[in-house]
């Protein structure tokens, strides 16, 4: 199977890049040629492709001649579009990174060409394969819980900033922490209510940690309401100490009428500290999920009960939560999402 | 200087958390109820000097100060009274459920020329107190996002609490601990905005939960999330912080902390055998024994009336936001809308 990386923009290309090299049957090819708009210092193209040991293209048309089964789009959010249009295009199935784009608009237009061109258009939320979350999924879907009332997430990170700059210009990106990590939450709900629709979303957003540095909403918190009766909040910041250990993570507790759970889908780490470097350590061993999904996505699910790749659909409606949520902190009051 | 005489006021379960801690102090202790409860738990410590009064008016007359424990709705009347007879007031939380009553409350008192000292033991907690210290310190730097959760069984103990005409709520009555603490670390909160979910009415059927989300927002920009749970009926107490800024975060889960544990114990029920122990002084030791040092001259507690009262205002809001549906402003200090703001 052949396999297309189109772009180095998002953090998460290389790992993609990494993973399709590693897997057995699988031959990948990528292309980065915008990498001379990216901000100086970020390694991209050719140098970071030969960096992690895989093929490099000059053009994206030159990626598409060699004939992918599937490519993987990781541009910059607002730069997805022409991209998974270009895979529509030629046949190809597309899994974009999230969030799908940063308008309604460039996602409808998405979702439309991929169907009219009878491809799979999948959106990377990765957070759906952990095991964490398909105990969750079991738990609320078995009636273990009963009635959901009300879900208490977390999905913060660090200011993603330093590995590439575009994460926090508004035009790229289409916002800062709230467009960034509401998403992710958003649709692990999506499908856990298995049809329930977002109703309407508040959100309040600052700037406190980061304003002089960016220009984007660095704190966030999105109260989602749905049409089952359940009621969300998300906090989307990005309130994870630069120097930590780790990246940041994602929790959330559930409360129903039956049972409350709860989530921690980058728990399993061992935790320790480097005498040497004096900082803190902490190892991840859980399940791999990009590696899960990427596999899921190209070789198809164990079984129908099994989560599948966010589509297309799903990704516009994650990214509706995020657009009206960005509409009511400038509102200041609930809005419905559209 | 004679023994503190304190008039105490209720029977119920937050009256037998305080009174030990009355006790431990040293204070001489008169309880009161309308009902009999009273004298029943005066003569289950009488070897210890508590006694019972026959009246409010003779509480209140052998009273140098009085801790009101009665169920929420009831502690104007009950508080206006003691400060009208010039006793010092320590008074459960929330003070009262319309922000008039509080108001009123604080002019009695300010009149009386006596404290009003609203009971927020959350700020007696040490792990609250240490956080608190070191926010106020720099810790994080400007605090930009907080979150608490908060979560008990359903208080079905004593009808009142699930009636919130009685009791406010979940939000009001539950959630007020940390709309308090959120206000502490990040200032005065202009934006409210909850949902409350699950079973909220009298009577509370064993089994029934409740759960409330609210987002506040804080006249600096910061913004705090509350997550409140009434939950079943093994819902071990836990709670939840995290306090983000610029310069750091600090974060808490009670269920992480536990510094004794009974790992296995057999078929004995879980606290038989092997009894609970409390790690640390009792935070209503610490919170009371604030209260009577400032009664006897010391240092004014660290929770005022105003905070009492601007908790109130926030949780009030909170449940205007759940009926409402919409986000609730708190900008204003107008009375006028203030009022519209609490009117039910």
């Amino acid at each position: 199977m052949k396999v297309g990386v189109l772009s180095f923009a998002h953090v998460h290309a290389a790992g993609y890049a990494t993973q399709l090299r590693d897997m057995a049957g699988v031959d990948v090819l990528c292309s980065d040629p915008d990498a001379a708009s990216a901000a100086p210092g970020e390694l991209r193209g050719p140098a970071l492709a030969e960096q992690l040991g895989v093929a490099h293209v000059d053009s994206y048309q030159g990626l598409f001649e060699w004939g992918p089964d599937a490519v993987v789009v990781a541009s910059e959010n607002s730069r997805h579009r022409p991209l998974v249009e270009l895979a529509a295009k030629h046949g190809v199935d597309v899994l974009c990174e999230k969030p799908l784009a940063t308008t309604v608009e460039d996602g409808r237009a998405m979702v439309a060409a991929c169907r009219e061109a009878g491809v799979r258009l999948g959106v990377a939320y990765p957070v759906r394969f952990s095991p964490a979350y398909a105990a969750l999924r079991e738990a609320v879907r078995s009636g273990g819980t009963g009635s959901v009332l009300t879900v208490a997430g977390a999905n913060n990170g660090s200011l993603p900033a330093g590995a590439r700059a575009w994460f926090v210009d508004p035009e790229l990106a289409g916002g800062g922490a709230m467009m960034d990590h509401t998403v992710h939450i958003a649709d692990l709900l999506d499908d856990l209510f298995d049809g329930a629709r977002a109703v309407d979303v508040y959100a309040q957003s600052n700037n406190l940690m980061y304003g002089g540095e960016v220009e984007v909403d660095t704190a966030g918190l999105v109260t989602i309401r749905y049409d089952n009766g359940a009621v969300a909040t998300i906090d989307c910041s990005w309130s994870h100490p630069d120097h930590h250990p780790t990246w940041g993570g994602l929790e959330l507790q559930l409360v129903g009428e039956r049972a409350t759970v709860e989530m921690d889908a980058f728990g399993q780490v061992v935790s320790g500290f480097d005498e040497t470097n004096r900082r803190g350590v902490l190892l991840p061993w859980g399940t791999d999920l990009d590696g899960a999904m990427l596999r899921s996505f190209l070789f198809g699910g164990a079984d129908e009960g099994a989560v599948q790749v966010a589509d297309g659909e799903a990704g516009l409606r994650s990214l509706s939560i995020a657009l009206a949520g960005y509409a009511s902190a400038r509102a200041g009051t609930p809005v419905p999402v559209g | 200087m004679p023994e503190l005489a304190v008039g105490l006021i209720g029977a119920g379960g937050i009256a037998r958390a305080h009174l030990p801690a009355w006790l431990e102090l040293g204070a001489v202790v008169t309880v009161f109820t309308p009902d009999d409860s009273g004298a029943d738990l005066a003569a289950l410590h009488a070897e210890q000097g508590v006694r019972v009064a026959r009246s409010l008016e003779e509480l209140l007359a052998g009273s140098e100060a009085v801790d009101v424990c009665t169920p929420t709705h009831t502690h104007p009347e009950v508080a206006i009274a003691a400060l009208r007879a010039g006793v010092h007031v320590a008074c459960e939380k929330p003070l009262a459920l319309r922000v008039e009553d509080v108001e009123e409350m604080i002019d009695e008192a300010e009149r009386a020329g006596v404290l009003l000292f609203p009971a927020h033991v959350v700020r007696y907690f040490p792990e609250y107190a240490a956080m608190a210290e070191a926010v106020a310190g720099g810790a994080v730097g400007e605090p930009a996002v907080l979150r608490f959760t908060r979560t008990g069984s359903y208080p079905v103990w004593s009808p009142w609490f699930a009636d919130p005409t009685l009791s406010g709520g979940l939000l009001v009555d539950q959630m007020i601990h940390d709309f308090d603490f959120a206000r502490l670390l990040a200032g005065e909160v202009v934006r409210v905005h909850a949902h409350v979910r699950g079973h909220q009415q009298a009577p509370a059927p064993a089994g029934c939960v409740a759960a409330a989300t609210a987002v506040l927002t804080h006249a600096s920009g910061a913004i705090s999330h509350v997550h409140g749970v009434w939950g079943l009926p093994d819902s071990q107490f836990r709670t939840t912080f995290r306090i983000a800024g610029r310069g750091g975060v600090l974060q808490h889960d009670s269920s992480r902390t536990k510094a004794f544990r009974v790992i296995s114990q057999g078929e004995a029920a879980p606290g038989e055998g092997i009894p609970a122990t409390n790690l640390t002084e009792s935070p209503f030791l610490t919170e009371l024994r604030e209260f009577a040092a400032a009664v006897r001259g010391g240092p004014p507690p660290r929770v005022t009336a105003r905070d009492g009262l601007e908790a109130v205002r926030i949780a009030l809001a909170a449940a205007e936001s759940d009926r409402s549906g919409r986000a609730v402003e708190l900008g204003s200090r107008n009375k006028d809308d203030v009022q519209e703001v609490v009117a039910r």
